[in-house]
């Protein structure tokens, strides 16, 4: 057997107060090897992503990297660790911190520079990696006026350059959306045929198919590896461990739960064939569909229509218009918001889709009367934002959970924080008390009151500074991207917090990435350059009509219904579902209907 | 609330200016913002003026550009033209009203001061514009060599302040994220009594300094993986060298100089 690239033999790290971030971790790597790392938050993926690109020395065990003995019983070797880094490439969560400097090929140059690199071949690389992560365009650009998916691309690019061995990628995709993620995929497929050996943390299960080998670590330790089809197969384990199956595998459960015989896999084309073979046993000769497709959706849709009509409006807006005008600095003088209108009825859960530069975080400002529109009118909750002072109303009726909203955290306990809000709307000091007791118990945090905001967890933070905005009680609760950078149980949890806030009677707008979230709303309204493309309920909104008009804005279908139509061209009609349970059911009642049929 | 800071923002494009060697421009650069204080009499006011756009007609950087980074201190000049309009008592009387004179040589103060550092922010802000942050890294870098020598970190500094420009953009977008988050929970940092504003600045300030360290800690975690070890080994893409139109360049400063001065 030819010696591994990276090697990790019963590797323990502790940081101070005590945590044990690393348990005993043997892990090898060999060359070429593509390894996806995954695991709740707080398992120690980034810290085992550290050790093994020499960023950080474990407490014991041994490291071997690159051919170094950087670490060893005896003690650890500094200088070892410093040739092994030189051929050890790291891109991490958050691009903005990864770049250097205020020119695209300049940053990619900044390694190589520090390798002592001849002049000459820093250029040769520069056009190199930046042709590879397809950024030839934006050699001279500005980082900061890129896509997060772009910035992210050169940060690749830039550990490229240094031609490293080993490429370890930490979350490269926690903060993109779909777009830019798929990108980073695209980069990595790439690289992985070219022989690079690639270490993948991620939280998105999806994401971990691609790989030769997955790692699932838990507290530490490394509980479970091997093949994605292998790892995948440990269903119930996964979600005791705060993890899900990609979809695939949940699909094919659903379909083992309702007795149509597929076999368990994660691999799609083997899934599609299973259901095409089958239905077609089930299935008459002529292979026709029994119920018209659109049969479901008419339903769906009339259900939607009653209850928007019965309810007054949360907010309506008439032809709105915004521009950033001379404040900005971009040379972009597009109008953000375009003469859009829409209404969105009280009580509805609402998604507003589109990708980066649609004018999403533009109409949320306005939502939430931080900013009053150029032009057109806006009423929220029955009051016209135009004015000063009826913005600041208002300030008391919207709450408003911006993107990353832990970065609003400041005081020094979670419950001082969670009391600013109803604190400034003047409230007596016992409605303000009973009112962080609720929004604390509603997320989860009771008995936290005391901790600092600081020493919570990521997605603890994130609740916290949830719950600092649903003690201000809003009736409207407007949420960007609520769930970006949390791991599967962190998505989950939040997702049932918002439809209990949802239950109680609050309207609910959230800006999401995720096509299948927004698929569970009921109403999506789809933007684009500042424009509504499409509005309505997901239904509409979601359908093999509509596929085209939203790829060509950067968007998707949610899973299920992708898989809908691939199966509809497969030659299984299914209609349109839009989650995996309806594609379940329709695909099972497919199977078992023609069964009765035929007997 | 938006900050929309775009001080010193490289505008890429090619000109004399761009290719100039960075050490060159600086000192170029700094000769001209020194100079700017010896302008007293209106035809050194005008030479100088003359020259300012002249540079920055040569710099092809956008004319806008070039006035959005004068906005920010335009707000200080017009302080600093009051002082001097109210505080120079000296010259013929034009106006009076109780103890307040304005005269002849206060308005001329008011209208030279600040006209004349319209000069010199221009002389800085070419630099900044036309001067990508490793190229100004490293002639800082070449620069602070002496201070290297006598064991102070000049390649250091120089990085830092490379740094710094980087993380403007960045930190001011945070900012204005976190202002609006704050003002949706009530905190309005532009409304209500001195005192309710002064307050509404400590939750802007903590979460923004808590963001800073997160910056710091990401940064710090991509020098280190990106194997910088500061200045010893460092190698350059683009080595720094001297050509004759730097040598020209120095020069013609040098006597753009002499002519103002001799013009007073």
């Amino acid at each position: 057997m030819t010696r591994p690239t990276l090697s990790l033999s019963h590797v323990t790290l502790r940081y101070e107060h005590g945590i044990t971030a690393l348990d005993d971790v043997t892990l090898d790597v060999a060359e070429g090897e593509r390894v996806c790392i995954l695991g709740p938050n707080g398992s120690g993926k980034s810290t085992l992503a550290s050790v093994l690109c020499g960023l950080l020395a474990p407490d014991e065990g041994c490291v071997m990297l690159v051919g170094e003995l950087a670490c060893t019983s005896v003690g650890v070797d500094f200088d070892a660790y410093r040739r092994a880094r030189r051929r050890l490439g790291l891109v991490f969560q958050n691009p903005d911190d990864q770049i250097v400097t205020s020119v695209v090929e300049e940053d990619v140059a900044f390694g190589p520079e520090n390798l002592g690199v001849p002049s000459e071949q820093i250029g040769e690389r520069v056009a190199r990696e930046l042709h590879r992560v397809a950024l030839d365009r934006y050699a001279q650009a500005d980082p900061s006026r890129l896509s997060g998916g772009q910035k992210q691309r050169v940060a690749i690019a830039g550990a490229l350059a240094m031609e490293p061995q080993v490429l370890v990628l930490d979350e490269p995709g926690a903060l993109l959306d779909v777009r830019g993620r798929r990108g980073i995929m695209r980069v990595m497929d790439k690289l992985h045929d070219a022989g690079t050996t690639i270490i993948h943390v991620t939280h998105f299960m999806e994401e971990a198919l691609a790989a030769d080998r997955v790692v699932i670590l838990d507290k530490g330790r490394l509980v479970l590896q091997g093949t994605p089809q292998k790892v995948f197969s440990h269903s119930e384990e996964l979600v005791s461990l705060g993890l899900e199956e990609p979809f695939v595998s949940r699909l094919a459960e659903a379909l083992q739960a309702r007795d149509v015989t597929v076999p368990w896999t994660c691999d799609e084309d083997q899934l599609l064939d299973s259901i095409c073979s089958v239905t077609s046993e089930a299935m008459p000769a002529d292979g026709q569909a029994k119920r018209p497709r659109d049969q479901l959706m008419r339903a769906r849709e009339g259900s939607y229509r009653l209850a928007g009509a019965s309810s007054e409006d949360a907010i309506r807006a008439d032809s709105l218009s915004y521009s950033y005008g001379d404040t900005d600095a971009r040379e972009d003088r597009r109008p953000a918001l375009d003469g859009i209108s829409f209404r969105i009825p009280r009580g509805s859960m609402t998604a507003i889709v589109g990708q980066t530069g649609s004018g999403k975080s533009t109409l949320l400002r306005l939502l939430c009367a931080l900013e009053a529109p150029d032009a057109g009118t806006l009423v929220v909750d029955g009051i016209p934002s135009n004015g000063r002072r009826q913005r600041r109303q208002l300030h008391g009726h919207v709450g408003y959970v911006m993107q990353h909203p832990e970065r609003q955290l400041f005081a020094e306990t979670v419950w001082e924080d969670v009391a600013y809000g109803p604190t400034n709307l003047g409230l007596p000091a016992q409605e303000i008390e009973r009112r962080c007791h609720e929004a604390l118990a509603l997320v989860g945090l009771l008995g936290r009151e005391l901790s600092s905001p600081f020493h919570l967890s990521g997605g603890q933070q994130r609740l916290c500074a949830l719950a600092g905005i649903l003690a201000m009680e809003p009736r409207i609760l407007v949420l960007d991207e609520p769930t970006a950078g949390l791991d599967p149980h962190g998505r989950a949890q939040l997702r049932a917090i918002i439809t209990d806030i949802h239950a109680r009677g609050t309207t609910v707008i959230q800006v999401t990435h995720s096509m299948d979230d927004a698929a569970m709303a009921e109403q999506v309204i789809v933007l684009n350059e500042g424009r509504v493309l499409l509005d309505g309920s997901p239904a509409e909104v979601f359908s093999p009509s509509t596929e085209q008009t939203l790829r060509e804005s950067g968007l998707g279908l949610p899973d299920a219904l992708a898989w809908a139509m691939r199966l509809e061209d497969a030659g299984v009609p299914v209609g349109t579902p839009l989650s995996i349970d309806e594609l379940a059911d329709a695909i099972a009642n497919l199977v078992h209907e023609e069964v009765e049929h035929g007997l | 609330m938006a900050f929309r800071i775009s001080l010193g923002r490289y505008v890429p494009a090619d000109s004399p200016i761009h290719r100039l060697d960075p050490r060159a421009k600086i000192v170029c650069g700094v000769a001209l913002m020194v100079s700017v204080f010896f302008i007293q009499t209106p035809v050194q006011l005008a030479f100088g003026w003359a020259c300012a756009l002249a540079l920055v007609l040569a710099s092809r950087v956008p004319a806008g550009k070039v006035l959005e980074s004068i906005r920010p201190v335009i707000a200080v000049l017009m302080v600093l033209s009051l002082f001097n309009l109210l505080l120079v008592t000296s010259g013929d009387t034009l106006v009076s009203f109780g103890p307040l004179r304005i005269t002849t040589d206060g308005l001329w103060a008011a209208v030279n001061y600040s006209l004349r550092l319209v000069v010199a922010v221009i002389a800085a802000n070419l630099i900044l514009l036309t001067t990508t942050p490793t190229q100004l890294t490293d002639a800082f870098d070449a620069l602070l060599a002496p201070l290297s020598r006598i064991g102070l970190p000049g390649h250091e500094i120089a990085m830092v302040f490379s740094l710094m420009l980087r993380f403007i953009p960045t930190i001011a977008d945070e900012a204005s994220a976190i202002v609006d988050a704050q003002t949706a929970r009530g905190g309005a940092l532009a409304e209500g009594s001195p005192i309710r504003r002064v307050r509404a600045v400590v939750p802007v300030i903590v979460a923004l300094l808590a963001s800073s360290l997160r910056h710091a800690n990401g940064l710090s975690r991509a020098l280190d993986a990106r194997c910088y070890e500061g200045g010893a080994a460092r190698g350059h893409w683009h080595p720094l060298q001297m050509h004759p139109s730097d040598w020209l360049a120095l020069a013609v400063t040098a006597a753009y100089v002499v002519v103002l001065i001799s013009l007073g």
